[in-house]
């Protein structure tokens, strides 16, 4: 438990601080506050990075808990992981305060060395403190995956193939598949790993750059590795969250969440597809491979097959009629899985060739991942610690509570991302300081749903505490 | 092309049937609990449906989107008019008219990053757009058939100038 609330503590206090951030550049873009154009990319480059590495490592942390409970994990690494995420956030953090950096998460090689306002050793600062995150990362996947491994007598096992392949000498055998949750373990830890090595791959050939400009990229090569990176790395964030519904509404609803074989092979499809999916990315590379365009369509709408099918599917089906209480917790678990659908919908949309040609590198772009992360990821965070903290203290919290929380997050949140996709359905760019109109109408009408949002967040704070401050009656979850 | 509002449109639509969906099953009959069983032998039997409901959609939607890629080996281009498009920090170096009705194929590079080329039409939409790369040449055929003023806009972040690099031509 110690290891999962300093992870989850973490994440969610680098949340708090980088939803601060996000507030004051829709602020700026709606012309409210004033930030110079240099400060606002600072920002963005550590709002943008901050957030996914905040929903990082707090999913990590609920992750790392739910392995242990059935296979005993060394808290020590899980300690040393965190170390280099608290040297990574540091270094990050004085890159872009005392360094200003600001060519954002995706650097895209050669943007961090060319015509920057930034000394060079901010550039290399930040490309280190991003390298310690994802070794960090890679660490806990690399734990998870050894102990599973272990456990399960092998890949095969572990990923279930025996029992699909062979169920009837599996079950008499006396044999049990992996739970639901050490499948989403599995699968995060196999695509981390791929996905933390295209990262440190090319972020090791952009650091041999930064210390020898002899040394040249083939752009191409690198944006590729870079949304190898950065789509996996974030896209498993909601898979890393997604092991809590497993546990959570099973308790919520009092009924229980079993692995079957649709759920076995739903999470084999994720595993191939969360590496493949990058390629929607580059659909406006012309010179990319076409047979991986094709490809990235596909792998896209596939992707989204194990989750309407077998994982919300299967999490409304545990509510249907279970006579399931609305808590706070369970409240955020349904909430999350509307988030998820809703913002799938927006990047299954955006994945489709023809329409990407409209939307690409608009707000639309953020609209999506927005939903994902802030109505999806977070709130199954929030859920996770919300149903721990019923649990132990055997309370819940009231009707206003749930309103005021409800009304911030959700409605704020909803005001907050329509004006994402407004905007961006009308082509405004991502990522302008200064937006043409009807940017900076939408900015505005975002800021009062992200300053709602912020409402709710601290009267979830506020309820969150004192739930804690409890006696503790009930059980861990 | 220029599709951005029913992009929206078909979004909130299908947003607002997913939600209505998950509230009807998360709220109906929420005060008459049943087994769980009962609840299984319904979802999995409804599950199958469902499965099958959203491979099909996903294998229509495919088929109808191939052959409006922009890709210039789905595109008839040959004997189209070349316009060269070279994008440094923060400008593009283009050709200030452009025919109407006459087939074009965009030859877009950059000089130093990554940007992106993006086409507004004259109504304000987000019109065409492919990326301009270092080393490589993106080839985007293009035919206008409305006359007027179009504004390019960078669509790729390329610096602290990135909200300010814009240019246009004139299709007449």
């Amino acid at each position: 438990m110690k290891i999962m609330w300093t992870y989850i503590v973490a994440g969610l206090t680098i949340f708090g601080l980088m939803l601060l951030v996000g507030i004051g550049l829709r602020a700026s873009q709606a012309g409210w506050i004033p930030i110079d154009t240099g400060t606002f990319y600072s920002l963005l480059s550590l709002h943008g990075v901050g957030m996914i590495t905040a929903m990082a490592i707090a999913g990590l942390g609920l992750l790392w808990y739910l392995v242990d409970r059935e296979i005993h994990l060394d808290e020590r690494v899980a300690m040393l992981a965190f170390a280099f995420f608290a040297i990574g956030v540091v270094v990050v953090i004085v890159s872009v305060v005392f360094g200003h950096y600001g060519a954002l998460w995706t650097m895209l090689y050669p943007l961090p060395f060319v015509g920057t306002t930034w000394p060079s050793w901010a550039t290399g600062a930040w490309l280190l403190g991003v390298a310690a995150v994802m070794l960090g990362f890679m660490l806990i996947c690399a734990q998870i995956l050894g102990a599973i491994l272990r456990s399960s007598g092998g890949l095969g096992s572990a990923l279930g193939l025996d029992y699909v392949f062979g169920r009837k000498a599996f079950e008499a055998a006396g044999k049990h598949p992996p739970s639901p949750q050490m499948l989403a373990a599995t699968v995060v830890s196999i695509d981390g790993l791929i996905g933390g090595a295209s990262g440190l791959l090319v972020g090791i050939a952009m650091i041999a750059h930064w210390l020898d400009p002899h040394v040249v990229i083939d752009p191409l090569w690198a944006k590729n590795l870079t949304y190898q990176f950065g789509h996996t790395f974030a896209n498993l964030t909601m898979y890393m969250a997604v092991a809590g519904i497993y546990v959570a509404l099973p308790i919520c609803t009092k009924r229980a969440y079993h692995s079957s074989i649709p759920l076995v092979v739903a999470w084999w499809g994720t595993l191939v597809f969360v590496i493949i999916a990058y390629f929607h990315h580059l659909y406006m590379d012309f010179v990319q491979w076409p047979a991986v365009q094709y490809i990235g369509e596909i792998s896209s709408y596939l992707a989204a097959v194990p989750v309407v099918v077998v994982t919300v599917f299967g999490g409304l089906m545990l509510i249907h009629r279970s006579g399931m209480k609305w808590t706070l917790g369970s409240m955020f678990f349904f909430a999350g899985m509307v988030g998820w659908i809703v913002g799938g919908s927006a990047a299954i949309l955006d994945a489709t060739i023809p329409f990407n040609v409209d939307l690409h590198n608009t707000l639309w772009v953020p609209a999506h991942f927005h939903t994902y992360l802030l109505e999806g990821v977070f709130l199954f965070i929030l859920g996770w610690v919300f149903v721990s903290l019923e649990q132990r203290a055997e309370a819940a919290s009231n009707a206003l509570v749930r309103w005021i929380v409800g009304l911030g997050i959700f409605g704020g949140g909803a005001l907050f991302l329509i004006s994402f996709y407004v905007a961006g359905a009308a082509g405004v760019p991502r990522r302008y300081a200064v937006e043409p109109a009807p940017g900076p109408f939408w900015a505005g009408i975002a800021t009062v749903g992200a300053l709602l949002i912020l409402v709710g967040v601290l009267a979830a704070l506020v309820e969150g505490i004192r739930l804690a401050r409890m006696r503790a009656v009930g059980s861990a979850v | 092309m220029g599709d951005g509002l029913l992009v929206l449109k078909i979004f909130l639509v299908v947003a607002a049937i997913a939600i209505a969906a998950m509230l009807f099953v998360a709220l109906y009959g929420a005060k008459k609990p049943l087994p769980q069983s009962v609840v299984n032998d319904a979802g999995y039997r409804i599950r199958k449906l469902w499965l099958g409901l959203v491979l099909v959609v996903a294998a229509i939607a495919f088929a109808l989107t191939v052959p409006f890629f922009p890709y210039p080996w789905a595109r008839a281009s040959v004997g189209a008019r070349h316009v060269r498009v070279t994008a440094a920090q923060y400008a593009f170096v283009m050709p200030s008219v452009l025919p109407v009705d006459v087939p074009l194929v965009f030859d877009v590079t950059s000089q130093d990053v990554n940007h992106g080329f993006g086409i507004y039409a004259p109504d304000g939409t987000l019109f065409a757009q492919v990326q301009a790369m270092p080393d490589y040449i993106n080839h985007l055929p293009i035919e206008f058939h409305v006359k007027g003023h179009y504004v390019v806009r960078c669509l790729e972040f390329c610096g602290i100038g990135h909200a300010y690099m814009h240019g246009g031509f004139d299709v007449r």
